[in-house]
């Protein structure tokens, strides 16, 4: 079970910014979600794998939206509870995009890494 | 990029509150737990239960909160913006402070902005010729004047063919031009010049071109090169002016070019170095009068501009004019030393101004700097008063530089708002200044608030609020708290520090204070000796109009002297008009058409003495009240023989030991015998120089082109009026400037140290009234404070006589330190601006007595009513107020 850190230091910010990632492909997924939802839809993706701290995921959505990748409207939950809805914007999809094709191409070489068989193994 | 500067200029946003809202978040976290504990709830768990859970799985929300906040905005952002509203709060809770202090700096930094806004246009920005460093004038020295005279044209002429160093020499003629462009005919200033001069000066027309070498010979001179002022303001721009023929002295000028408006000659009127700021608005290809360029020595009517070869300095270019000079007294058989003297271009427009700016910037630097102090003063009593706070601040956990950062807040706030007030107070300044016709200063209508004098006022700003709160930031952060916290109770007296670092500042508002008195003393004596100085006349109730006489109908002699002698019967007729006369040149305008006089028969060179030339009508004497020491003056019956009057000093030249030479002969200007038939008292042609010998010839003997009518009247409002149409009735198309008083032209030549004066005199009061409130302010203080103390004393027996003694000697001693350091740097500044002093030494002891007692005495008055308040404090409650 993995613990997201919520400080500056520098791990966190990877995590921070995997999160993000997280965030932007739930939205592009799923369209217009509220914070529950993401985080809920995050946990249910990862099949419970990752249990994350629900308080940590409005830093990153605040930056997201700071940066533009994502717009927020309040509204009517299913339920009828009133929450702040956030989507992904035309900027956001771009971002999204760019950062999947990076994180693909990390993940391909780390795998590589992974897969090499030394005389020793 | 894009992204990441979104995120920034968001933030920012974030931090000045304008987006996302505590409470926004808030409900958003609380909507969260809600929704998350609903799931459960749908489960099956209890509703308790599951908002219990939720809140579990949801993590601290404050630190989520916090953390978000973190992220909405800049946190030190944050804490700026809070240091701001708490400063703002001080300065609301005290407003009267505020008001003091702001207005404070808004004059002080307004009056320094207008001040630099003068010495920035007048001395520190370039004049618009390229090449400016290589460009001079050229003036020649003759040892029997105290300045450089204007050149002439032979001698210029010789430079430019043997000076290896000289690139170009052109000479200008100053000149006037009568333009009849419907309405009243003007007169407007302008130079005949050679076709190398626009080169020279490295302009270049914007239409059209400028002269051809072959425009200076007789008859084909007949063109002329149009400034694009005048062209705008009398010929409405139109494009197709070149090529056509204007009237100029009613005479066909074919307009062949116009140069740009930012051309500019150096016009210089007289002998004296001072070039007018007036532009020349015509230009016409100079052409030589017979003769003139074969005459050595005398002739010195020329305005020269010489631009050196790059690379050339100006000492060998001088060394190679001396050594041709040097050729010339010889030649004409005279033994006196001719040299001459280069003068920078922009030193000879705006040189003459240097001296008095930089005094003036100097003086109101120093009021700003008064004004400084006296508000770190201030802030140093409040932050007394603040030390406990800082001290259980500090003793919280705020940090030193948190500390030092508030306090310097709110000084940055106060000078920050008054630099805006200054600024605009200063822009105000500047269109009174412009606007002010009675003000000759070089380049004054340059005079703006350009990026320069912006750039200037906001570290002038910076600069201000650093002085006043770092000094009280610094004490309040490195104190001891817990000593603070002992000694802020209000029982116990003050620190030594504290009050030292008081005392100190009061005595160096003093010193300043003191300087500028005594030089606002010397500079007011000066202006005032200067104007009661004897000038040889008597400027009262006379009106003076400048007669110019252009046109083919005066460019015969006869014409001009039926015209002046018409004039001068009318205007003599006139009721109310005591005498009326002409003149060549005014006095006080300075020393102008210098041509020898000597004895018959004299061969020796320092016979010939250089001599000021006037022509004048009979009245002229009379009319400014000259007095005639011996024989008499002009008469009508005089006409038909050849006379002239001297001034005592030119008699005294010519027979230094013929005690009355009236009756005697000697050589005039035209080489010709006159009879000396009159002897006339000595006039100033300047105000601040003695008065140089003058020769007066009667105007018919040489009927000048120009003149000014000088009248003398009984008192009468009208007269000026009345002058004007008995002019106008004898020539309609006479070109008429305005009709001054001879006390406005001699106003008009103190107009620079007038404007000196009041100004340095309104520092120095506005100093002397801020050190007066510091040295109250600081004294008053420390009674307050030391209330507690002097209810002690008076306890323990202290009379009130030595409370007061007590309070008076600790509040006038750095009054009088400061005084004794002023008076000392007053001394060394006298010296330096020693040029702007007329008849007064510049430690003149009266100037510098009087400073000293008015010092003193509000120095005494300011500490005498705190300590009279000490004096009668009743022991009882002061010792019961804690």
């Amino acid at each position: 079970m993995l613990i997201w850190e919520t400080n500056m230091s520098s791990t966190a910010e990877v995590w921070q910014g995997t999160l993000a990632l997280m965030v932007l492909k739930t939205l592009n997924a799923m369209g217009p979600q509220h914070g529950y939802g993401i985080a809920r839809r995050i946990e249910q993706t990862s099949e419970n794998l990752l249990s994350i701290n629900h308080g940590t995921l409005y830093p990153v959505l605040l930056k997201l939206e700071q940066e533009g990748s994502i717009a927020s409207q309040w509204g009517v939950s299913e339920n009828n509870r009133r929450a702040k809805f956030y989507r992904i914007t035309k900027s956001g999809e771009k971002h999204l995009a760019s950062e999947l094709k990076q994180w693909s191409q990390a993940t391909e070489i780390v795998a590589r890494f992974v897969a090499l068989k030394g005389s020793k193994a | 990029m894009k992204r990441t500067l979104r995120r920034v200029w968001n933030r920012l946003l974030g931090s000045l509150r304008l987006r996302n809202s505590d409470v926004d978040l808030a409900d958003e976290i609380d909507a969260h737990i809600q929704l998350m504990a609903d799931d459960d709830i749908r489960r099956g768990v209890p509703p308790a239960e599951a908002l219990r859970r939720a809140r579990i799985q949801f993590g601290g929300v404050d630190s989520a909160k916090e953390f978000y906040r973190d992220q909405r905005g800049f946190p030190s952002l944050d804490s700026l913006a809070q240091d701001i509203r708490y400063s703002l709060r001080g300065i609301r809770k005290n407003p009267g402070f505020a008001a003091v202090a702001i207005l404070s700096l808004a004059i002080g930094i307004g009056a320094n902005t207008a001040i630099f806004s003068v010495v920035n246009a007048v001395l520190l920005q370039p004049l618009p010729f390229p090449n400016q460093d290589r460009i001079f004038a050229v003036r020649e020295v003759l040892p029997r004047f105290t300045s450089s005279i204007p050149v002439n044209p032979l001698h210029a002429h010789e430079w430019a063919k043997h000076c290896p160093s000289l690139e170009q020499v052109a000479l200008i003629r100053n000149a006037r031009y009568q333009l009849n462009s419907g309405g009243e005919p003007e007169s407007i200033i302008g130079g005949q010049v050679p076709h190398n001069l626009f080169s020279l000066y490295g302009v270049k027309p914007i239409l059209g071109r400028t002269f051809l070498p072959e425009e200076e010979q007789p008859g084909k001179n007949r063109v002329v090169v149009l400034s694009e002022t005048l062209w705008r303001s009398h010929f409405r721009a139109d494009p197709g002016l070149v090529g056509r023929t204007i009237q100029l002295n009613e005479q066909n000028f074919q307009v062949v070019g116009i140069i740009p408006a930012w051309f500019r000659l150096p016009f210089s009127a007289g002998i004296v170095e001072q070039a007018v700021t007036v532009r020349m608005r015509i230009f016409s290809p100079l052409v030589f009068g017979q003769g003139e360029l074969s005459r050595l020595m005398g002739n010195f009517n020329y305005n020269a501009a010489a631009r050196l070869k790059p690379g050339a300095t100006a000492e060998q270019a001088l060394a190679e004019i001396n050594v041709v000079q040097a050729r010339f007294p010889q030649q004409a058989g005279s033994s006196t030393e001719l040299k001459a003297t280069l003068i920078p271009i922009h030193e000879l427009i705006a040189g003459r101004a240097r001296l008095g700016l930089w005094m003036l910037a100097g003086s109101v630097g120093a009021v700003l700097l008064i004004v400084c102090i006296n508000l770190a003063n201030l802030l140093l009593s409040r932050i007394a008063s603040r030390r406990q706070e800082a001290a259980i601040r500090t003793a919280l956990g705020a940090s030193r530089g948190r500390q030092f950062r508030l306090v310097l807040m709110e000084s940055l706030l106060l000078s920050f708002t008054g630099g805006v007030l200054g600024v605009l107070l200063a822009r105000w300044l500047l269109q009174l200044l412009v606007a002010s016709t009675t003000l000759d200063l070089p380049r004054l209508e340059e005079v703006r608030l350009d990026p320069y004098v912006l750039a200037f006022s906001f570290c002038l700003t910076v600069l201000t609020g650093f002085l006043c709160g770092a000094l009280p930031a610094w004490r309040l952060t490195h104190t001891n708290p817990q000593e603070s916290l002992h000694s802020g109770s209000r029982t116990a007296t003050e620190g030594h520090g504290g009050v030292r670092l008081r005392q100190a500042l009061i005595g160096l508002e003093v010193g300043l204070s003191a300087a500028l008195l005594i030089l606002a003393g010397l500079l007011t004596t000066s202006l005032t000796r200067l104007l009661e100085v004897d000038k040889g006349f008597d400027m009262h109730r006379v009106l003076t109009v400048d007669l110019r006489l252009a046109g083919n109908l005066y460019a015969q002699e006869v014409n001009r002297q039926r015209l002046f002698d018409r004039i001068l019967a009318k205007v003599n007729a006139m009721p109310g008009v005591h005498s009326a006369g002409i003149i060549t040149a005014l006095p006080t305008q300075g020393e102008t058409w210098l041509d020898p006089i000597y004895l018959e028969g004299n061969t020796r060179p320092e016979g010939r003495h250089t001599v000021n030339n006037r022509f004048v009508s009979p009245g002229y004497f009379r009319a400014m009240n000259i007095p005639i020491r011996a024989g008499q003056a002009f008469e009508d019956r005089d006409r038909d023989r050849r006379v002239a009057v001297l001034s005592q000093k030119a008699a005294k030249r010519l027979w230094p030991d013929v005690p009355n030479p009236v009756g005697r002969r000697f050589i005039a200007e035209d080489n010709k015998p006159v009879v000396l038939i009159g002897i006339a008292a000595d006039v100033r042609a300047t105000l601040q120089d003695e008065a140089p010998p003058t020769v007066y010839y009667p105007y018919w003997q040489r009927v000048p082109g120009s003149a000014y009518l000088v009248v003398r009247t009984a008192a009468n409002a009208n007269a000026a009026a009345a002058l004007r149409a008995a002019l106008r009735s004898e020539d309609a198309q006479l070109p008429l400037p305005p009709i001054r008083t001879m006390e406005e032209v001699v106003e008009r030549s103190v107009s620079e140290r007038r404007f000196q004066m009041t100004l340095i005199v309104g520092f120095a009061v506005a100093a002397l009234l801020v050190a007066i409130l510091g040295i109250y302010g600081v004294v008053s203080y420390s009674v307050t404070r030391r209330r507690n103390e002097i209810g002690i004393r008076m306890a323990l027996g202290a009379q009130r006589s030595q409370l007061l003694a007590l309070v008076m000697r600790q509040g006038m001693a750095p009054v009088v330190l400061g005084l004794a350091a002023g008076i000392g740097v007053a001394y060394f500044l006298a010296q330096a601006i020693r040029g702007l002093l007329f008849d007064i030494q510049p430690a003149d002891p009266t100037t510098i007595s009087l400073v000293a007692a008015i010092l003193l005495a509000v120095g005494i008055l300011a500490c005498l009513i705190p300590a009279h308040r000490a004096a009668t404090t009743d022991a009882i409650s002061a010792l019961r107020i804690d």
